[in-house]
């Protein structure tokens, strides 16, 4: 779009900050995974994001892409489980729940700033359209 | 002559003040023609790419709303931008007509 820019610009925020949304919440409901030690345990997701060149078409964000973090895990030992080896360990996955929050508190933080961003653009543009009206 | 006004005073050039003094139509046509030579981008064709633009707008609209309807819809802002975005449109279309009809009932009341 041409005209209303920031509108579209402050959308590709959103939608980068809906997917890293996306992404916190699998981290944080597979966070209690259980696999056996002789798998890769549940792998942290990133996403990372990377700026639309300003100027040259549109500007933004985009999502580049999906990381993963190591499958190492940490080994924790449930001899109860059916899953345990031979020494009774398990591995669950290594992510830490507080990162994982400030993670979301950041994201939503963000979508709201986008949001905010959209709704004053908005006012802008109308009070640009009642120009000479009195 | 430098004029404060000068996209005013271009609509009517010399040939047109030349036409009241006789009734020849002819004169009248001559300066309907300067009118319609004047360069630049004219109203009509400002009109006309805006009416094109809050079409597709709308169409984009239309389409992430039916998207909403089926399900299909991955970002629920992307149909909220969409619709602004058309609303906005909408009101810029509705302000320029609003101007181009005050500016044709202006000229319609003016004492000859």
């Amino acid at each position: 779009m041409a005209i209303f820019d920031t509108l579209s610009i402050s959308g590709s925020g959103m939608t980068a900050h809906r997917k890293w949304l996306d992404a916190v919440s699998d981290n944080i409901s597979n966070i209690n995974d259980v696999s056996a030690t002789s798998e890769d345990a549940f792998k942290e997701r990133f996403v990372d994001v990377q700026a639309n060149e300003y100027g040259s078409g549109e500007g933004g964000v985009r999502v580049a892409g999906v990381t993963f973090g190591s499958g190492e895990g940490r080994i924790v030992y449930e001899p109860d489980n059916p899953l345990a080896d031979a020494n009774g360990n398990v591995k669950y996955p290594d992510i830490d729940l507080g990162d994982q929050m400030t993670e979301l508190m950041i994201a939503q933080r963000g979508y709201q700033a986008n949001v905010t961003a959209i709704s004053r653009a908005t006012d802008a543009y109308q009070a640009a359209l009642r120009l000479g009206k009195g | 002559m430098t004029s404060p006004i000068g996209g005013i005073s271009s609509l009517f050039p010399s040939a047109a003040l030349g036409a009241t003094t006789g009734v020849a139509g002819t004169a009248a046509t001559s300066a309907t023609q300067a009118a319609q030579s004047t360069s630049g981008t004219d109203f009509a064709s400002v009109l006309a790419s805006s009416m094109d633009q809050l079409q597709s707008t709308q169409a984009t609209a239309d389409n992430l709303a039916t998207q909403a309807a089926t399900g299909d819809l991955r970002d629920v802002h992307d149909y909220m931008i969409a619709s602004n975005e058309a609303s906005l449109a909408t009101e810029m279309v509705v302000a320029i007509k609003n101007q181009a009809v005050s500016a044709f009932n202006e000229i319609m009341r003016m004492q000859v």
